[in-house]
């Protein structure tokens, strides 16, 4: 039975159409694999990309291909609202172009080659980019489809974990794979002991471990709030992109103001992105030096939070500095102690005993990485009476400059860190780095030296630099031009004259329509033959619609007899455009130009005719 | 079409002609046009047919009409090439080898069942048919001009004949096939209303035919109608045509039967309808080998469908 059925179906369509769909299709489904399917523009994306890929299966007539070619098209323009990074962005295009050959093999009904479709449909391209350009300046910036809140991670990826129990760790494994690459205004990093990028603050310690109890409560980064805010300047601003990570907060330097809608800056100086997850994630902020409220919120009753009689002699100590009256004293008096005492950085140190680890480590192994400084300093400020928190996040990082002018800060999961904030009264949350304090220093802010001697060789690792070097140029591209860029444009174009915008755009707009379809029409032009042919085409194409078309191998005066006898109200006019036509086409040149006239204006007659036919 | 070329004077007299022969072939009006297209565009033309469906009548009429000086041979197997061109005599008054022209020697040629003659004869007259020259005992006499061979033959029976190879074939413009006529066009026949060859009337010299084959020659034929006609070879070489492919010398015999018929519509240009008209009495023979098939005209068909007409 089935293959009776598929003996019956219509063969496949012939030419370079198929084949170029399924190229396509095959480029979309590898764009589409990196969607996230739980968000509802991913799993509609996914849903019509395997729509497309069943109808072009099944695809056999003409009408079908170009429904694919236009579900390809669909498709790509849905990935290209979720992917904009330079690596689908390239994919999506290479998709594009080859849907669009698809469609044109298609339509062009004749036995071209790949080359030629190729370059026509980038030609086809290129006269669209104008129009391309003018709607990504002037169209106003929606808020992401895919601000979705999440809730905050629960699983850790590596390097960065939401809750932090140094003592657990036995060892700790280097990890060189790329956690984030920050582009900076003006094109030079920070120095390099400001080089901290805060991601998790810990507040909650129960004695073995660190966990965050801060509620993402604090308003959201609405562009509408800051209205009275200057625009950004194009330039003065970061750029991040974060490899993915199940964490909600992502690292920033706790300075400087938050510009993509997706940001969210709360309460404990934590930067909460809205985006989807396990995604790389892009981001602005503005870099600048205000202070940030984050710095200035007092303490709550958490910050002194610490289980009493679990670390005798850390209280003990504590208790010493806690008689200090000013709480400067007091960090003073345990950097000192620190100094004094005989610690050492190891990434080895073994696990810490369950009872009193702190006391273990402080006063008999000395040796631990910034995990045990950052913790045991914080319950030593603590049981001292300062409020403290304990911060994770990055430290240091490879400044990196590609070829293009494009240079970076690259950011791996070895340099994730923790350190310390303390509050003091009248300045508010002061960082406190313990791992510095220790003689060896620690990896970190000497990994640059470590690194780079290490990776110099690697031809691999250069190539990777150097596309991540594009990547970031390409984000400042998309990215950089924002609701306030477009804004500070337009201001600049028109000044106060903003009322005239709407129809300023539909101006522009139209004109970018007027340039494409030119240059589309003159392609066409190009593509199609003389102007005899163009109206000769024109007129088999209405008489197919009346109902008649050429029988194969028919000459234009037999077919004329056809039409004729069975419209005989068209003779006069058709036997005018025949005669005109076979002697423009057969006839020995003379004047083409006039005869060109004598045929447009026969076309128009009997094409008006035409029209009249009864249905 | 409509509009008046320069060729009108040549149309109204060439339609005389055909009307004239028209009056002795009743009912064959598209054999005829073929025939005298084939004679303006300087072909030599087939008939292959049976016996008494007017052959002779058609190319009699056609000599008589154009003026030009008409001679028959009938083809046998013992038919010698000298019977053809003719020999060197001796003269005994002027003591000298006089040469005595043949039958060749004539405007108009019918050579009736030319497949009953041996190879050696068929070759001779078509020798003399390419080149337009004879040579006898090394002397080269040059045939009259304008010069026309008809020949006919008898495509059913075959017994004891030596068949055209397609080499020579080719070298016919045309092959006509005449068919029975129509019952109304044989009621005039017997009715007696048609006219004995010898009754018609000269409409036309010989050196207008001259003329009127210059003038077919050098008629318009635009790059599109080439292209039409170089589709047309391009499509009967293909493996998956039947039949023979096409020769160069086809597509030029094409083109040429095309002009003579474009001057026969009075136009001042060749369109693809020409082409069309006379593309099954061109090409046929040439397409089949000489082979008459059961359904005469359908490669030419199958060719014609395969190009896209309207360009």
């Amino acid at each position: 039975m089935a293959p009776a059925r598929r003996r019956s179906r219509p063969p496949r369509l012939g030419g370079a159409t198929a084949p170029l769909q399924a190229l396509a299709m095959a480029l979309l489904a590898i764009g589409l694999t990196g969607l996230q399917p739980n968000l509802l523009l991913g799993a509609m994306a996914i849903g019509l990309g395997a729509l497309t890929a069943l109808k072009l299966w099944e695809a056999r007539s003409l009408a079908e291909h170009r429904l694919v070619s236009l579900l390809q098209l669909v498709c790509a323009g849905l990935l290209a609202s979720m992917r904009p990074e330079l690596g689908p962005s390239l994919l999506q295009a290479a998709a594009i172009l080859l849907a669009l050959a698809g469609l044109l093999a298609l339509e062009l009904d004749a036995g071209l080659g790949w080359q030629v479709l190729l370059r026509r449909s980038a030609q086809v391209l290129a006269a669209a980019l104008p129009l391309a350009l003018v709607l990504f300046l002037l169209v106003p910036r929606l808020s992401p489809f895919s601000a979705i809140p999440s809730q905050r991670g629960s699983t850790a990826m590596v390097g960065l974990s939401d809750s932090l129990e140094p003592g657990s760790i036995a060892e700790l494994v280097g990890n060189a794979s790329p956690a984030a690459r920050v582009a900076f205004a003006g094109g030079q990093p920070p120095a390099t002991e400001q080089r901290y990028w805060r991601v998790l603050v810990h507040d909650r310690f129960d004695g073995q471990r660190w966990t965050s109890s801060t509620a993402p409560a604090a308003e959201p980064n609405d562009p509408r709030q800051r209205s009275d805010s200057t625009p950004a300047a194009a330039g003065a601003t970061q750029l991040w992109l974060t490899e993915p990570s199940s964490l909600v907060a992502v690292p920033w330097s706790g300075r400087g103001r938050p510009l993509s809608q997706e940001l969210l800056a709360d309460a404990g100086g934590e930067l909460l992105h809205r985006g989807p997850s396990d995604q790389r994630r892009v981001y602005a902020i503005a870099d600048d030096d205000s202070v940030n409220p984050w710095q200035q919120q007092p303490p709550s009753p958490a910050d002194l939070g610490l289980p009493r009689g679990q670390n005798p002699r850390l209280e003990a100590l504590a208790a010493r500095w806690a008689a200090l009256p000013v709480p400067i004293q007091r960090l003073e008096a345990a950097q000192r102690w620190f100094d004094s005492q005989n610690f050492s950085y190891s990434t080895n140190p073994g696990t810490l005993p369950r009872q009193a680890p702190l006391d273990a480590f402080l006063f008999e192994r000395r040796q631990g990485f910034c995990g045990h400084y950052a913790s045991s300093f914080t319950a030593l400020m603590r049981a001292a009476g300062v409020p403290a928190r304990v911060v994770s996040g990055y430290r240091g990082g490879r400044w990196v400059q590609a070829i293009g002018g494009n240079s970076y800060l690259d950011l791996r999961q070895a340099d994730a860190h923790a350190w310390s904030e303390v509050w003091l009264p009248g300045e508010g949350w002061r960082l406190v780095d313990p791992s510095r304090w220790i003689a060896s220093g620690g990896p970190g802010l000497d990994a640059d030296q470590a690194r780079s001697g290490a990776m110099g060789w690697l031809q691999q690792e250069w190539l990777q630099q150097q596309w991540w070097g594009l990547d970031i140029g390409w984000t400042r591209l998309w990215l950089g031009y924002d609701r306030q860029s477009q804004q500070a444009l337009l201001q600049r174009l028109l000044g106060d004259q903003l009322q005239w915008l709407g129809a300023l755009v539909l101006l522009v707009l139209g004109l970018c329509l007027a340039v494409s379809l030119a240059a589309l029409s003159w392609l066409q032009r190009r593509s199609e033959g003389d102007a005899p042919r163009r109206a000769l085409e024109a007129i088999l194409h209405q008489l197919a619609w009346a109902g008649l078309g050429p029988e194969p191998g028919e000459t234009l005066p037999a077919f004329a007899a056809r039409v004729e006898q069975r419209w005989p109200q068209l003779v006069p006019e058709l036997e005018r455009f025949v005669d005109l036509y076979q002697q423009r086409r057969y006839g020995p040149p003379s004047r083409p130009d006039r005869a060109d006239r004598e045929l447009r204006h026969s076309r128009r007659q009997l094409q008006h005719r035409i029209q009249r036919l009864p249905r | 079409m409509s509009r008046p070329t320069a060729n009108t004077a040549a149309t109204a007299s060439l339609d005389r002609v055909i009307a004239a022969i028209s009056q002795v072939l009743l009912g064959k009006d598209n054999q005829v046009r073929l025939a005298v297209a084939c004679l303006l565009a300087r072909g030599h033309l087939l008939i292959e047919d049976l016996p008494g469906v007017g052959k002779t009548t058609l190319a009699e009429a056609l000599a008589r009409s154009f003026g030009l000086a008409f001679k028959r041979v009938s083809f046998t197997s013992d038919l010698l090439p000298a019977d053809l061109t003719g020999i060197n005599v001796f003269d005994p008054s002027s003591g000298r080898f006089e040469f005595q022209s043949g039958p060749l020697f004539s405007q108009v040629l019918l050579a009736d069942e030319i497949n009953r003659a041996s190879p050696r004869t068929q070759s001779a007259l078509l020798e003399a048919m390419a080149a337009g020259r004879v040579s006898v005992d090394g002397v080269s006499h040059p045939l009259p001009s304008p010069f026309l061979v008809i020949a006919t033959q008898n495509g059913l029976d075959q017994g004891g004949t030596s068949p055209l190879p397609e080499s020579q074939l080719d070298r016919f413009l045309m092959r006509l096939q005449l068919g029975f006529p129509q019952r109304q066009a044989e009621a005039a026949l017997l009715r007696g209303e048609g006219l004995r060859p010898e009754a018609l009337d000269t409409q036309l010299q010989a050196t207008d035919l001259l003329r009127l084959q210059d003038q077919a020659a050098g008629l318009h034929t635009s790059d599109s109608l080439i292209a039409y006609v170089l589709d047309l070879l391009a499509l009967s070489r293909e493996a998956s045509q039947p039949g023979l492919p096409l020769s160069p010398r086809a597509g030029l015999g094409l083109l040429a039967a095309a002009r003579g018929w474009a001057l026969l519509a009075g136009r001042d240009h060749v369109v693809p309808d020409d082409v069309l008209a006379v593309l099954a009495a061109v090409c046929e023979h040439r397409l089949d080998g000489g082979q008459c098939g059961a359904s005469p005209g359908e490669r030419s068909r199958l060719l014609q469908a395969g190009v896209d007409g309207i360009r």
